[in-house]
């Protein structure tokens, strides 16, 4: 059996799989990017309320493993609730909130250490608070954090495959389970590995468009 | 008039201006010269009301600053009615040149402004790199084109600082005679310069500002005749270097 026979023998399973996959990518993305960019911004905001918050969660998220979150709240955190909750669910909430805290601290130090004397240039020339806000600020900020926000993305698509270990049928487990009843891992993890790049291609094309778009080399020659 | 009353700034302990006044008359031309690390930096930000001094007054024609001023009191300068030109420039990284000077001016006025752009352009010498962005022209180039953007507003007070630093004989003296004909449009020009010679042949009033004070004043005969004694020492260390 080689990739396309298997491609094409398993292509209910491993579409079953991208499906949950993709369903977990469209909630930990939304609510990474929604509310990371609200808490990154109430938190330059009020440094010492939402700020503390924004870092002492982004510290939080980076230091221990996402693994370790994840397993913590499948079971004990489920044992000593006494709950049992679907594991897309806490894999969803876990790999939101990493995401959010991630994105959020990008965006709150972006939004701290921006140049102030490009908001003074526009206020003596006049420039109203929305213009400064949509013509300066944004643009600016938009072209320095579109690189780190959307490697950070393509990081929380590969880290969907911790779900697996907690058996959510996403595509990794539908790759695994494939396997144990063929036992043809080279084939089979190529196939996986063909699904990530179709995945991450359209991310990667929207990436590079954005980046041709808006971003561009700003330092001095 | 945009003028200056017992203006006293201080950083922590250290006081910057000590009991600074002065007045800037529209349609003249006023310098302010003196050593470095004197306060001139500070004082242009206190005029173009960038900074809140301790105490003192800034008058804008009929709006007057006075200070301290109290927190909860909102404070609404009258930019860009007074403008300023930083030493350090401040163009926008993310946009061309050219939108650079059009993109405070469409929002304030209407007409052909292209036109009055292209006029600029022309005065300027900014022909070949106008459509550039920032980080693609020369110190010099980024001078004219902040000063374009500052002029295209039609102010009544400019605040400048320090603007010809990079630019050659040539381009300095095309800036500094566009400087002299906007005297006659009724606009004030405050400048900080170290081109005495400028101050010499174009400025109305020259002020001498040494240890936070301003330590002499009066028309660019002072540079001819110091009437004190710090003046002298500074111009005759200023001829020493050159």
């Amino acid at each position: 059996m080689n990739v396309l026979d298997i491609l094409i023998t398993y292509h209910v399973a491993f579409l079953q799989g991208l499906r949950v996959t993709l369903e977990l990518c469209a909630v930990i993305w939304t609510s990474g990017i929604i509310l990371g960019v609200l808490l990154g911004v109430a938190g330059a905001h009020d440094p010492t309320g939402w700020g503390r918050f924004t870092r002492g969660g982004s510290f939080f998220f980076s230091a221990i493993p996402t693994l370790v979150v994840l397993f913590w709240l499948h079971y004990p955190a489920q044992a000593v609730l006494n709950v049992v909750i679907d594991p897309f669910y806490t894999a969803s909430l876990t790999f939101s909130l990493v995401n959010i805290f991630g994105v959020g601290e990008m965006v709150r130090q972006a939004v701290v250490d921006f140049p102030k004397q490009y908001i003074i240039a526009g206020q003596v020339c006049g420039l109203s608070h929305r213009d400064l806000v949509t013509k300066i600020q944004l643009p600016i900020l938009f072209r320095q954090l579109l690189p780190g926000m959307m490697v950070q993305q393509v990081m929380m698509l590969h880290m969907t495959l911790f779900a697996s270990l907690i058996s959510v049928e996403e595509i990794f487990r539908v790759s695994q389970r494939i396997n144990s009843m063929i036992y043809r891992p080279v084939e089979i993890y190529t196939a996986l590995a063909f699904f990530f790049l179709l995945v991450c291609l359209p991310i990667n094309v929207a990436a590079a468009y954005l980046k041709k778009r808006y971003t561009r080399d700003m330092s001095e020659r | 008039m945009l003028e200056a009353r017992n203006i006293n700034f201080s950083y922590g302990d250290r006081q910057i201006l000590k009991n600074v006044s002065l007045s800037v008359p529209t349609g003249g031309i006023t310098t302010l010269i003196g050593p470095s690390g004197t306060g001139k930096t500070t004082l242009l930000r206190c005029l173009a009301l960038l900074e809140k001094p301790q105490g003192g007054e800034i008058r804008v024609d009929d709006d007057a600053f006075n200070y301290p001023w109290p927190e909860e009191k909102p404070f609404n300068p009258p930019w860009p009615k007074l403008t300023t030109v930083f030493q350090q420039l401040f163009l926008w990284p993310h946009l061309t040149l050219r939108e650079n000077i059009l993109l405070p001016v469409r929002r304030r006025k209407s007409g052909d402004i292209n036109a009055e752009l292209e006029s600029l352009v022309e005065a300027f010498d900014m022909q070949n790199f106008i459509d550039n962005y920032p980080n693609e022209a020369s110190l010099g180039q980024r001078q004219r084109i902040a000063l374009a953007r500052a002029l295209m507003l039609e102010p009544r007070y400019i605040l400048l600082d320090e603007i010809t630093s990079a630019l050659d004989v040539e381009q300095i003296a095309k800036i500094l005679a566009h400087l002299k004909a906007m005297r006659g449009k009724d606009i004030g020009i405050f400048i900080i310069t170290h081109l005495l010679g400028f101050a010499r042949h174009a400025a109305d009033q020259v002020l001498f500002m040494a240890e936070g004070e301003i330590a002499e004043r009066g028309g660019p005969d002072i540079l001819r005749n110091p009437q004190t004694e710090r003046l002298g020492q500074f111009l005759s260390m200023i001829a020493a270097a050159s």
